[in-house]
């Protein structure tokens, strides 16, 4: 380590080509830290669960065209119908599916009043079979009974008089309250309308992935009646595929005066939603592992040109007496410095942008171990990329020293 | 001090075998002063390459201080060459990035003297050759003759047994390779061998001993013989 | 003399061909990244009707709750009730407005074994078509009477008039919609502008869609919305006139004026307006009532996705490391050179002689880049396009400007990553090198 003084003495010498390199590092490790932390903020929210049984779970929608479509009776027949096919767990009606980025929102407040606080909350109509073909667990009070259903029309706008909703949403009205706590509070809709809370359940995420407020949901025991529904069917496992078609087929064999469209799993769902995010993730990771070959290959360059030039003194060195161990460390050493300038730029710049993100996109910080892991990788990275050429210059033959071209 | 015996030093490439050294014989005491002459592509080179271990041979023995160098590895040569051997080149060598002090610096940092020892080293080197007080110099500053004085200084700061100088003043007006003769000759008093290769019979001239390198082998050259001449007849036979 | 710089530099890239790959990978990749990202941008953000965007104002009235703002700090509503989009095209004030809104219909197509689908729709009114330079093949749209007449009426896309009635002329005919026969008008051609401008609220890339019908029938049809629906209010009464007639923002109002200036009389007039119908208990909040012509509404929804921009960003960081890998690298071959350049001043090259002799060797690894670049950047949007899947349908091409733009983005940046090796290149001193190393 002695020896860094003078190799340090002759790259401030050679100041321009020794920066270059040293801002690349800057930059690659600038980038490879926010791209990583990008890739990472989109993981972290991809895995969220959903609450549901995903791989078991597949909707459908149904549409009535027909003058006479009786969509009571249709509806009503086709989840019994459903219900009793062997390899079905449950299923329900609902207005909207989860992770689909359609669906109902709508403010609930602890208090009455128009200019009260209020929390946004999406909106599922199920019925009492909601929570089976879910797949969530009821934590607190009951489910709904299945008297307390009730038929919703298009323009109704009156609410009934029970909810479940889930702990993420009962945290956020009652912050002091356990689940089993909030059972029986009053909370209002559209400014004083009184719900009560009769059911807690522990987790389900609202349709919209890139909302705030993903976890907080409520359920509402009513079937609607706007000609367009959507069917939520839990199968037992491994059937989901076989009942898929099975169901399709029943439904669409009876003409009824309706459109059975938009057959999906939930799976399928979920890649949608989150397609953006991981395509933005392998675009990122692209990037990072095509920049970090890039820096290693113009370090490769660098050095080798530098060992080019530097021949003869090389083969001078040799003839006072360094090993080809000693000539190796010496651009080794020489790649560490210039490394290590690099990355004390580096953590300043990948500090900076990280702050310009938080600020520009509403990104979170980064955690602080980013910054020595990135500097180990990069350290890593330059050692091994100057490997090569150092290995090449220790192989420069001590006599060059004596020749004098 | 230093003894060849029948040393030989093949080039080959894909078209010829050059012997550069051919039973190449020589023995050097303590204390000589040895110059070494020859018409170019005599060999000349070739044996200061290997007398001062930068390559090997392909056959014979080399003893140097008595120790015979046949079959060391890189890393022993290397060592011994850091050790007993200080190099004076025609073009300096010195490193261009590197100040003087840093300069005269390089072989003792191979030698892993601590740093107060090498600074003692650096100094009293620069001192002898006159110029302690332009440590901070960059070569690039210094004249030709002032760059071949610490390129003396920086061969001798290792306290080597024996001094390699290859035309040591080809890249010097005259008045300059006086002065860094002179200096040579102060070294070889204080009882450093030296061995140099010049083609400059005026230079040869000032050794204590002359020998002459024609097609790869020796001759020993008397007081009496003229150095001139010798090259002369060898041009007009090569 | 410029053949003889370009032989030199052929010359010298070949001399060491893996570093001229190297430089050349380099700068490709950079630029690929960059054009790939950037392309994606530039097509998020080009102008969908770039020749009247200046004159097309999209209007904004903030009829929201006295207690808060749609949007902090103090926004307007994105959208407008039909309420009010029923009046201000009844009041037509300017040269041409429209009023509309996404719905949807059940198409019953007479064809015994074609099955009835469900097609995307959207309300609006006869100067829809003329403001937006919509392209007919067959017929054109409906007229204002029509309107005034809630004729049954209906604009087909060119896709949906393929498959109603395989791509013959269809004016005149008619088609089943919703239980209801309506009579064909028109048939528009291909047309699909991006960003979708006049309605944003669902996606602003999302496809145009498949009918159209009058304004007028929104209401005695009772047409489903499609599309985002507000309300800060009770609505009331539990009728579909009462949903029309609540303060519930579900619908796009736009207007075309024949002069820009046009804007402020028009904003004056919709100020008059919301001032009238403040004394009906309206529009509680003060006046907050906004123009935007087409470019500056697209910046407001902020259409271009943050991500978009995140990655050109990163992207273009990318291509600056690129860069000055390249600077590094040139920098350290031009000085590897300092002999022959030197020998060059000594036989009588003039600095600028060297000066454009090593531009051009510069330019050229820029060419090779760049077209390497362009490659790579085509490779890049059909990954992005792969990797998106619709979302980014028509948004990953190239097109000539992006072309160009990526050749002209490859040399200058080259040249300009070889100015500075370049230029210590030149001046080295003509004597200096020739002795010893």
């Amino acid at each position: 380590m002695s020896e860094l003084g003078p190799i340090f003495r002759a790259l401030l010498r050679n100041k321009v080509g020794a920066f270059l390199l040293a801002l690349q590092i800057a930059l690659t490790m600038t980038i490879m830290v926010n791209a990583i932390h990008m890739i990472e903020n989109r993981s972290s929210m991809m895995a969220r669960p959903s609450g549901l049984d995903e791989a078991n779970q597949f909707y459908l929608s149904s549409n009535g065209y027909a003058e006479n479509f009786n969509e009571r009776a249709v509806v009503e027949e086709d989840l019994r119908n459903i219900r009793a096919l062997p390899g079905i767990v449950d299923v329900t009606q609902i207005n909207a599916i989860p992770l689909s980025g359609g669906g109902w929102s709508m403010g609930l407040q602890t208090e009455t009043g128009e200019d009260k606080p209020s929390v946004g909350v999406a909106v599922y109509f199920v019925d009492d079979h909601g929570i089976d073909a879910f797949g969530v667990n009821l934590i607190a009070g009951e489910n709904f009974s299945p008297t307390e259903i009730t038929y919703r029309q298009r323009n109704e706008q009156g609410w009934p008089q029970n909810i479940i909703v889930t702990e993420a949403m009962a945290k956020e009205l009652f912050p002091d309250l356990t689940p089993a706590q909030v059972i029986g509070k009053t909370t209002y809709i559209g400014g004083d309308e009184p719900m009560t809370i009769t059911g807690v359940i522990d987790q389900l995420q609202a349709p919209w992935v890139g909302w705030s407020g993903v976890e907080r949901v409520m359920l509402v025991p009513q079937r609607t009646e706007f000609r367009s529904s959507r069917y939520f069917i839990r199968t037992e496992p491994g059937q989901r595929d076989r009942m898929m078609k099975e169901v399709e087929e029943m439904l669409v064999a009876e003409d009824r005066g309706r459109l059975i469209r938009n057959v999906r799993t939930m799976e399928e769902t979920r890649d949608d939603s989150y397609r953006s995010y991981s395509a933005l993730q392998t675009i990122l990771w692209i990037i990072v592992i095509i920049l970090t070959i890039i820096t290693a290959l113009g370090i490769v360059g660098m050095v080798t040109f530098s060992v080019n030039r530097r021949r003869k003194q090389i083969g001078t060195r040799r003839a006072l007496g360094a090993s080809r161990f000693d000539i190796m460390k010496h651009f080794m050493l020489e790649n560490f410095l210039v490394t290590s300038v690099g990355l004390l730029l580096g953590v300043g710049s990948s500090i900076a942008l990280n702050i310009w993100l938080v600020d520009a996109f509403s990104l979170p910080r980064i955690g602080w171990y980013y910054i020595p892991v990135a500097m180990v990788i990069l350290w890593l990275v330059g050692q091994a990329a100057v490997f090569g050429p150092a290995r090449k210059a220790s192989q420069i033959s001590p006599a060059l020293a004596t020749r004098t071209a | 001090m230093l003894r060849m015996q029948n040393i030989r030093k093949i080039f080959k490439t894909e078209m010829v075998e050059t012997h550069a050294l051919r039973d190449f014989n020589l023995e050097v005491e303590e204390g000589d002063f040895v110059a070494v002459t020859g018409p170019s592509g005599s060999g000349k080179t070739t044996f200061l390459n290997v007398a001062g271990l930068l390559e090997t041979f392909d056959g014979g023995d080399y003893l140097l201080d008595g120790q015979s160098v046949k079959g060391m590895n890189d890393t022993q040569l290397a060592r011994l060459r850091n050790e007993k051997i200080g190099f004076i080149f025609q073009s300096f060598n010195l490193l261009p990035d590197l100040n003087l002090f840093d300069n005269v610096d390089v072989p003792l940092r191979y030698r892993g003297f601590k740093a107060a020892e090498r600074k003692r080293r650096i100094e009293e080197a620069l001192e002898v050759v006159g110029l302690a007080s332009r440590m901070k110099h960059l070569p690039a500053q210094l004249s030709g003759g002032q760059q071949q004085r610490v390129a003396i200084a920086r061969a001798l700061a290792g306290r080597p047994r024996f001094l390699l100088a290859d035309e040591p003043t080809g890249n010097l007006d005259s008045q300059m390779a006086t002065s860094v003769l002179d200096l040579m000759q102060e070294i070889n008093n204080q009882g450093t061998t030296i061995i140099m290769v010049t083609h400059d019979p005026m230079l040869a001239k000032r050794a204590s001993r002359n020998i002459f390198v024609r097609d790869g082998q020796v001759s020993e050259v008397g007081k009496e013989d003229d150095i001139v001449e010798l090259l002369h007849k060898t041009a007009q036979v090569g | 003399m410029f053949s003889y710089y370009v032989r030199l530099a052929l010359l010298s890239l070949r001399k060491n061909i893996l570093l001229t790959g190297l430089m050349i990978a380099a700068i490709g990749l950079g630029i690929g990244a960059a054009m790939t990202t950037i392309t994606v941008n530039y097509m998020m953000s080009s102008d969908p009707i770039p020749q009247k965007s200046e004159r097309l104002f999209h209007v904004q009235l903030d009829n929201w709750s006295p207690n808060q703002p749609y949007n902090e700090p103090n926004e307007p509503p994105d959208q407008v009730t039909w309420l009010d989009a029923t009046n201000l095209l009844q009041e037509g004030r300017a040269f041409r407005q429209a009023a509309m809104g996404g719905t949807s219909f059940v198409i019953e197509p007479s064809q015994a074994e074609q099955k009835p689908f469900i097609a995307s729709g959207r309300a609006t009114s006869a100067d829809f078509f003329p403001m937006f330079d919509v392209p007919f093949i067959y017929g054109r749209g409906w007229t204002a009477n029509d309107d005034n007449s809630q004729n049954l009426v209906v604009v087909l896309s060119k896709a949906t008039n393929d498959q109603l009635f395989g791509g013959e002329n269809s004016v005149g005919e008619t088609i089943v919609m919703g239980g209801r026969a309506f009579q064909v008008v028109g048939v528009i051609d291909d047309w699909q502008p991006r960003p979708k401008f006049y309605d944003v609220s669902t996606g602003p890339f999302n496809e145009v869609e498949e009918v159209f019908v009058p304004w007028s029938l929104k209401e005695p049809l009772e047409l489903p919305l499609n599309g985002n629906n507000n309300c800060w209010k009770p609505v009331g009464e539990e009728t579909f006139s009462a949903f029309l007639r609540s303060e519930c923002v579900n619908s796009q109002f736009w207007v075309e004026f024949e002069d820009p200036q046009d804007a402020d009389n028009y904003l004056a007039f919709l100020n008059n307006y919301v001032t009238e119908q403040k004394k009906l208990g309206r529009f509680e909040r003060p006046l907050n009532n906004r123009l935007m012509d087409v470019m500056d509404w697209m910046e407001y929804r902020e259409v271009v996705a943050e991500d978009a921009i995140m990655m050109m960003y990163m992207a273009i960081m990318f291509l600056v490391v690129c860069l000055l890998n390249t600077v590094a690298l040139l920098l350290a071959k031009f000085l590897g050179r300092s002999g022959e350049i030197a020998l060059r001043r000594a036989v009588g090259a003039s600095r600028r002689d060297l000066f454009l002799q090593y531009t051009v060797e510069s330019a050229m690894i820029g060419i090779a880049g760049g077209l390497l670049g362009l490659v790579l950047a085509w490779f890049g949007l059909q990954g992005i396009g792969g990797l998106y899947g619709d979302m980014t349908e028509g948004l990953n091409e190239l097109d000539l400007t992006m072309v160009g733009f990526a050749i002209v983005l490859a040399i200058v940046s080259t040249i300009l990553a070889g100015l500075y090796p370049t230029w210590r290149a030149c001046s080295v001193a003509p004597a200096g090198q020739l002795k010893s190393q």
